[in-house]
């Protein structure tokens, strides 16, 4: 299948006072039409990174340092701003991850929204944007939209101003919705309406969304594939049975196994021992390799390429080598539940 | 003396009275809507009453304690030539040997009946030496007023809008070093460029003497004044506001507004500048006494007949009546503007507009 968007062995660096940043290493990428991609990740490994600068959206002391982009067939890598602002609304757009900062408060919402639909349709009429504006709160689950439409963001709650914001996003049906952390900012219940919202609207628009979120459980009941990241680099790729049921990469075990859905009463949660390595300062080879305990000699030596797995299934580790130690020791510290009986459906897995 | 003692009462009166109001009010008023508007505007006004009257009291008792002779001004020099018997019923005359509590509680109820006193300098009474010049002072401030109001947002865009290319460094270089130049010393160095050494341009005054009505030499003579005025706020001003576009421009809602294809253009002009409007039509009304407050120097050097020049006289030569008025006025103005400025904010933000309906009861 043609792929929409595709990244190529992207790097991103930022220059900072402490030198180079590396955002991005060797990032490789492919978004299918009418997918749920999910990037999952910790905090600063690059996941909003990645999305703005597909967007371009970066500040401006970062700069690509290598590779492509590749959306809807066309090579965007180099495109000015000018090009890009054709682009985006209408090849991509963005949901952000704090929906109480990214609506301008002194615009009201339907005006906000009004906006994204007049740069697809610059000459629509005034009745027929106000039309369409209607039509996406309608979409996106905002009651009372006539009313609320001349309301400003301080008179929204959170998860109102998110539904916002994806009206926003929607407007100019964009083929791509790159979704930075849709449901972080959110209170719990809310985060699982957003969700389905996101969920009903994916399967309504066949949008091909990126979604990108640190939280395993939330990645669980959307995604049909999934992208791990560590530390600017992608580690492990699979869909969302891969991922789940047969994790290979130490990384991607140990985020499940932090779950506390797998959690035994009176036991303490899992957590990775240590933390992830300054970006400025990364280390030589694996740069999982000091937080991994099945690291092997080669970890602190050379990075690990991407080993093939089965045809949807990458991960990035040596334990994957032929040489390498056999996996069955490892399993060991592998709770129970999760290296044999399979529970029916990913479902489950959402906490 | 009787008559006397009764108003000293009513101002008494008159603040307790305030008071109550406010209290009952909070009390039994503050159930209604309507109830609720009184009781915020009778809160505003007793606020800027009680705020008059330690004015009042500061400016009364701090020029009465600082070392001086106003029999000086009133007498001028012929105070030297006075035996101790004159001196005393002269100081007995004005009013100075009393106690200066009982003089300014005299001076409150004079004033609360309109009655400022006279001016030891010019044996008139003070409002009436004060209206004479008024003319001028506004005249000078209120057309430096509108230049910077009109100036600074326009620089301020400008630079915001080069953030950190070489016309904003320049611009900014450029305004730091003007607006670091002492008033009164840029006043002299025009002076003596433009006045005394090309003879293009009037160096004092406001207009030449026998030609009061002429426009175009008043106009003349403004030109200096109103560059120093000018160039000394104008920067204050148009810096702030360039600061707040650019903290605008970094907020996160820029972010989505361009993700949703708006060009920079766009997002800074629709987006950025309407948020900082609330603020610099607060800024601007603060101004108003800043920026009328800076002619005074102004004023001085140019020797300027407008209020600057008498606010500076009445403290040199120890005019305490005049100096009472001309520190209500200033205090009246603060006072004003800048409760028009928090209500232009009011009106304008809708964040705090919603705080507003619920003072409504919404």
């Amino acid at each position: 299948m043609e792929s929409l968007l595709e990244i190529r062995d992207l790097s991103v660096s930022f220059d900072t006072s402490q030198g180079e940043l590396k955002a991005l290493r060797n990032v490789n990428l492919s978004l299918y039409p009418g997918e749920v991609l999910a990037l999952v990740g910790e905090s600063g490994c690059g996941k909003s990174v990645l999305c703005k600068t597909i967007m371009k959206l970066l500040p401006e002391n970062a700069r690509i340092k290598n590779g492509r982009i590749l959306a809807a067939g066309k090579d965007i890598t180099d495109y000015r701003e000018k090009e890009m602002e054709r682009l985006r609304g209408r090849l991509f757009s963005m949901v952000f991850q704090n929906p109480m900062t990214v609506l301008n408060p002194a615009v009201s919402v339907g005006e906000q929204i009004g906006e994204a639909v007049r740069v697809r349709y610059p000459k629509m009429k005034r009745e027929e944007v106000l039309k369409r504006v209607l039509e996406l709160m309608d979409l996106t689950g905002i009651p009372e939209a006539e009313k609320r439409c001349k309301m400003y963001p301080c008179h929204f709650s959170g998860g109102m101003r998110q539904r916002s914001v994806m009206a926003i996003a929607l407007a100019c049906d964009p083929g791509i919705l790159l979704a930075d952390e849709p449901t972080t900012a959110l209170d719990v219940t809310v985060q699982a309406q957003i969700l389905d919202l996101l969920l009903m609207i994916q399967k309504k628009l066949k949008t091909a969304t990126l979604l990108v979120s640190h939280d395993l459980s939330v990645v669980a009941r959307v995604a049909d594939r999934i992208a791990v990241m560590y530390a600017g680099k992608i580690i492990e790729t699979g869909t969302s049975e891969d991922i789940f049921y047969d994790p290979r990469h130490p990384y991607t075990r140990g985020l499940l196994r932090s779950l506390p859905f797998f959690a035994e009463k009176g036991e303490e949660l899992y957590t990775i021992p240590g933390m992830p390595p300054s970006l400025t300062r990364l280390p030589r080879g694996d740069a999982f390799a000091c937080r991994n305990e099945y690291a092997l000699a080669i970890d602190y030596e050379k990075e690990p390429p991407m080993f093939r797995i089965s045809d949807t299934h990458y991960a990035a580790t040596w334990l994957l080598d032929p040489r390498a130690p056999s996996m069955e020791n490892i399993s060991l510290a592998w709770p129970d539940m999760l290296s044999g009986n399979r529970p029916e459906g990913g479902g489950e897995n959402s906490v | 003396m009787k008559i006397k003692i009764f108003n000293r009462e009513i101002c008494v009166c008159a603040l307790l009275a305030t008071n109550s109001i406010c209290a009952k009010s909070s009390a039994e008023m503050g159930k209604t809507v309507r109830g609720r508007i009184w009781l915020y505007y009778g809160r505003k006004i007793f606020n800027f009453l009680v705020s008059m009257l330690f004015l009042s009291v500061a400016v009364f008792f701090v020029a009465r304690l600082a070392p001086g002779d106003p029999l000086r001004s009133y007498y001028g020099d012929r105070v030297e030539k006075m035996s101790p018997e004159e001196r005393e019923r002269a100081e007995e005359r004005l009013g100075l040997k009393e106690p200066v509590l009982t003089q300014y509680i005299r001076w409150l109820e004079h004033a609360l009946q309109g009655d400022f006193g006279i001016s030891y300098k010019y044996k008139r009474n003070v409002s009436e030496v004060i209206g004479a010049r008024l003319g001028n002072t506004l005249m000078l401030g209120g057309i430096s007023l509108a230049l910077i109001l009109i100036l600074a947002p326009g620089l301020g865009i400008w630079c915001a809008w080069h953030e950190d290319k070489w016309q904003d460094r320049l611009v900014c270089r450029a305004g730091t070093v003007l607006s670091c130049i002492p008033e009164f010393w840029l006043s002299l160095v025009l002076v003596f460029i433009f006045a005394v050494s090309l003879r293009w341009l009037p160096g004092s005054g406001a207009c030449s003497p026998g030609r009061e009505d002429d426009i175009s030499d008043r106009i003349q003579h403004l030109i200096l004044p109103l560059a120093v005025a000018v160039t000394n706020h104008l920067w204050y001003y148009a810096y702030m506001i360039r600061n707040r576009i650019l903290e605008e421009a970094r907020a996160e809602y820029v972010l989505l507004a361009r993700s949703k294809g708006l060009s920079k253009r766009t997002v800074f002009f629709r987006h950025c500048l309407r948020n900082v409007l609330p603020v610099y039509l607060g800024l601007m009304a603060i101004s108003v006494p800043h920026i009328l407050g800076g002619t005074y120097i102004v004023e001085m050097v140019f020797s300027y007949p407008g209020i600057g020049t008498l606010a500076y006289e009445s403290v040199q030569y120890q005019d305490y009546n005049m100096l009472m008025l001309l520190s209500m006025f200033s205090g009246i103005l603060v006072m004003t503007c800048s409760a028009i400025s928090r209500t232009i904010n009011a009106w304008i933000d809708p964040g705090m507009k919603n705080t507003e309906n619920v003072l409504d009861g919404r």
